[in-house]
């Protein structure tokens, strides 16, 4: 008797704040319907896979979405200006790990409560009470197929420093933040310094026009670019290229997804978080090259792209040695 | 005799009427011009000195505004190195050559269409302007596609005629980066000149060949030392332009290690970890200081000197008579247009049907693009916007302008060098900089000033950025114009807005009309302040297209690009046609 009261008293216990919990996200979810409204303010710029998301949030809450798209370090002059001039317009706030960091550390942003769908979040990402991981990019190589016959695929990072690539990698820049800085810093960690001073060697032509440069190889100007960033694989089908995730795996970093301070409609806020993380949601990231911060959603990818993200996570950078990394990268490749 | 007196009294009280009539005026015209003139420093310091104070607090505090942080002079301190020293030389030396080359260029290719009787002159006119209305992003584009050493085009092409395998042209380097800014420089510095040869009096042209001097002295001795303000004035504000431009060397020269005083602002703001505007405001004002030089020895080769051209005699342009040259001058114009429209113009018409830009293979013929665009609510919207602001904003800042200028060129009222040099400060300013500090000062505006956030924002500052340039076309049209005309209007009675209207307008709005559409499409491209100051439902163009290409979707933005064009040609069409029709009425 006594136990099978205790096992009814856990098995409450272990219900009721289920059971209570949904009941306070129906009230969120209630409240953010009636705010009826929600900003954006995202790094993401011109990204159909991130409106296609936001539309199917408008779609199922009846919430209207502004978006604010600008660069990573834009939105964050602009989320700190009118911070600091008492101007609280964004609820929702999309960007970079690393910027991400950094405007959690200027007090940006605000805990964001609850959002049950952090549960489903899979290792090696979890979510504090500010900030909530929401996809991550992945980088790999891309050849042209037809200057790159399959044998002389690069299997290896390594392969990259061997003398036939030499003048003939195009490269987004390991100077300057982004893509190229990631490469960088985990290519370092993985292979030391002797790495970059050998690529270095290769001399890399560096340009910062990354949807051009992808262009550029496809059209034959260069045999090789990296890093290249997945999801744009997407954008560049029916080209004659190849994305390739060498055998140790794939540098990457993460996007975030935190609740601007004082957000005028925090209930919105929560629910699109909340969204975001849905697993239809994840899979539309996931079939364009993202990989999925939540579980079971790798293995409902688009084939082609399943292999790709099925490889190993080599690694990302970390905003505290940012600046040291960039010196660095610029004491090397002058 | 009653009514004699009564006569009388009523003239004397008329005519102390219109004492008093004539008194208030007076007194009107007394006060009201103080008035007006505070009234315009004030509104030159909301415009481009209060972002400046932004800046240059920005530039002498260790952080930004909001953030606290303490003065001290790093950020100047920090910008004397040897690297930068390169850098500036690189600048300065690029800005350099292309504004000469592109003076020489522009003001042949103006005495060419304005006065010769070249075959084809207005239609030549329309098609030489129309490189500086194409978006930088989409020209470069092409030339990275028709000029890269590897599979370049011309490359391609001049292999196989040649049979050899060198390389012919190569876009990614000093040449590349001078020739792409020379694109734009050309046409702007076309559009300074090209009315003010139009608008002069023959007979000082005449004069001098009847006294002996051969055709190439009295273009040489007269017509260009005639043309001195408008030359000077377009090569200022070309170097400048050069000075801060962006686009050419970020393509071209930072792939092979050129770096110059914007990228290198570019590196500081965007580029780190940690956003670095003290370094980059300080770089900023060093360079604005280097500026201010330049406007200062401009103002000394002017001092002094008359450049009337327009009197208050009739005449009609003269046209040089060149015989079969006339084709070689043709040819000449044709070959500018084919260099810089037609080929990258018709490598993004031919790319606006083809699925991938530069792949062209049948299986990839589409209208996806163009679909793609004409269903894109985000374009609709941002074009609306961009129209209205455009219209707004190239009327707003003409009319400064115009003031501006008058104020200027035409009176001796006090505070009128500080209000020419209020106007002239946003164009000394790098973009990318001048936009932060526009977002600084119009973010800490009392909340209950509905400008953060909305069209107004955009709109202050596209007529703080057009100003310069309205300035110097209208007060380089002012110079042109004989004061006798002035005083003749005022003398017969008309009053200071008449005369101002009938006269000054109406003499130099040519120069207006050119000012109107370069500001127009100014507004149609700038990017780096509208970035910043936008916000969600005020997109505008520029904006909807960095989208576009960040998206991936170059296509599309050739799409956008060539909507523009088809915009310049109807906006220049419908200019040169009254323009026309205003000139055979003079």
């Amino acid at each position: 008797m006594l136990r099978r009261s205790v096992l009814g008293l856990l098995a409450a216990g272990s219900v009721g704040p289920a059971w209570a919990q949904g009941d306070d996200w129906a009230k969120v979810v209630d409240a953010a319907k009636k705010e009826g409204k929600l900003v954006i303010y995202t790094a993401s710029i011109g990204s159909v896979f991130h409106k296609a998301v936001i539309k199917s949030f408008e779609q199922k809450y009846g919430i209207a979405v502004e978006l604010l798209e600008a660069r990573a370090s834009e939105v964050r002059e602009r989320v700190r200006v009118e911070q600091s001039a008492g101007r609280f317009l964004g609820d929702v706030h999309h960007n970079g790990s690393t910027t991400t960091w950094l405007m959690n550390r200027d007090g940006n942003f605000q805990p964001y409560g609850s959002v049950p769908n952090t549960k489903n979040i899979i290792a090696p990402f979890s979510a504090s009470n500010v900030v909530i991981p929401a996809e991550v990019i992945s980088y790999c190589l891309m050849v042209n197929r037809n200057l790159v016959k399959p044998a002389d695929e690069p299997k290896s990072w390594k392969d990259i420093l061997d003398p036939k690539w030499s003048g003939k990698i195009l490269s987004d820049d390991y100077r300057a933040l982004g893509g190229g800085a990631v490469f960088f810093v985990v290519m370092y960690d993985t292979f030391g310094k002797e790495f970059h001073e050998q690529l270095a060697a290769q001399k890399p032509v560096f340009s910062r026009d990354l949807a051009n440069s992808e262009r550029r190889v496809a059209r034959g100007e260069f045999p090789l670019y990296l890093p290249f960033s997945l999801q744009n694989y997407n954008n560049l089908k029916g080209l004659p290229i190849k994305p390739i995730v060498p055998a140790e795996g794939r540098p990457y970093v993460r996007f975030d997804l935190t609740m601007l301070k004082n957000a005028p409609h925090p209930n919105a806020a929560r629910v699109f978080m909340n969204h975001y993380l849905e697993p239809e949601s994840q899979l539309v990231f996931a079939n364009a090259g993202y990989a999925p911060v939540v579980g079971g959603v790798v293995e409902k990818t688009l084939e082609e792209i399943r292999g790709l993200l099925a490889t190993k996570a080599m690694g990302t950078t970390t905003p505290e040695r940012q600046d040291a990394m960039l010196e660095l990268a610029k004491q090397i490749y002058k | 005799m009653g009514s004699a007196t009564l006569q009388g009294r009523s003239e004397r009280a008329t005519i102390a009427a219109l004492r008093a009539g004539r008194a208030s005026l007076g007194d009107l015209w007394r006060y009201g011009r103080p008035a007006g003139m505070t009234a315009l420093i004030l509104l030159l310091c909301f415009l481009s000195l209060y972002p400046m104070v932004m800046l240059l607090y920005g530039s002498l505090h260790s952080t930004p505004p909001g953030i606290p942080g303490t003065f001290n002079l790093d950020g100047y301190l920090g910008i004397a190195t040897t690297e930068n020293v390169v850098v500036l030389a690189n600048t300065i030396g690029l800005s350099f050559v292309k504004t000469i080359l592109a003076l020489a260029l522009a003001v042949l290719l103006a005495w060419i269409v304005a006065r010769t009787d070249t075959p084809g002159r207005g239609v030549l006119e329309v098609l030489i302007t129309l490189p500086f209305f194409i978006p930088p992003i989409l020209t470069a584009t092409a030339w990275a596609m028709l000029g890269n050493a590897q599979v370049g085009t011309i490359n391609l092409a001049w292999r196989w005629l040649s049979g050899s395998d060198t390389t012919l042209v190569d876009v990614y380097s000093y040449g590349g980066v001078v020739w792409h800014m020379m694109q734009y420089s050309t046409p702007f510095i076309f559009l300074f000149v090209v009315d003010a040869f139009r608008a002069m009096d023959p007979a000082l042209e005449e004069s001098s060949r009847m006294s002996g001097a051969t055709r190439w002295q009295t273009f040489w001795r007269v017509t260009f030392a005639l043309m001195l303000p408008v030359t000077t004035s377009a090569f200022i504000l070309s170097f400048i332009r050069g000075v801060e431009s962006f686009e050419s060397a970020v393509f071209f020269g930072t792939p092979v290690g050129i770096e110059v005083i914007t990228t290198t602002i570019y590196h500081s703001i965007t580029q780190r970890a940690q956003p670095d505007y003290q370094s980059a405001t300080a770089l900023s004002f060093a360079a604005l200081a280097l500026m201010f030089l330049l406007l200062v020895m401009q103002n000394r080769l002017l001092r002094g000197r008359s450049f009337t051209t327009v009197t208050g005699k009739g005449y009609s342009p003269n046209i040089t008579r060149l015989g079969r040259l006339r084709w070689v001058t043709f040819g000449v114009c044709i070959l500018f247009f084919v260099l810089t429209v037609a080929l990258p113009i018709g490598q993004l018409l031919l790319s606006s049907f083809f699925k991938f830009f530069g792949f062209y293979q049948a299986d990839m013929l589409t209208f996806d693009h163009y679909r793609s665009v004409w269903e894109n609510s985000s374009f609709w919207r941002a074009f609306r916007n961009t129209m209205l602001l455009g219209v707004a904003g190239a009327t707003a800042t003409m009319a400064l302008g115009g003031i501006v200028a008058y104020v200027t060129t035409r009176t001796r009222w006090r505070g009128r060098r500080l209000i020419d040099i209020l106007a002239w400060l946003p164009w000394m300013m790098p973009g990318m900089v001048l936009g932060i500090g526009f977002l600084w000062g119009f973010a800490i505006l009392p909340h209950q000033i509905p400008i953060y956030g909305t069209l107004w924002a955009l709109l202050l500052a596209y007529v703080a950025l057009g100003t310069p340039v309205a300035v110097r076309v209208t007060s380089a049209a002012y110079q042109q114009i004989a004061t006798d005309i002035e005083e003749c209007s005022r003398v017969h009675g008309a009053g200071w807005w008449q005369t101002l209207g009938r006269i000054l307008i109406a003499l130099a709005w040519p120069a207006f009309a050119v000012g109107w559409v370069l500001i127009f499409f100014g507004i149609m491209r700038e990017l780096s302040a509208s970035i910043l100051l936008y916000a969600p439902g005020t997109e505008v163009l520029s904006v909807v297209m960095l989208k576009m290409w960040v998206g991936g979707k170059p296509e599309e933005v050739s799409v956008v690009g060539l909507v523009m064009l088809v915009l310049v040609l109807l906006f220049r069409w419908v200019q040169l046609k009254v323009i026309k029709k205003r000139i055979s009425t003079l």
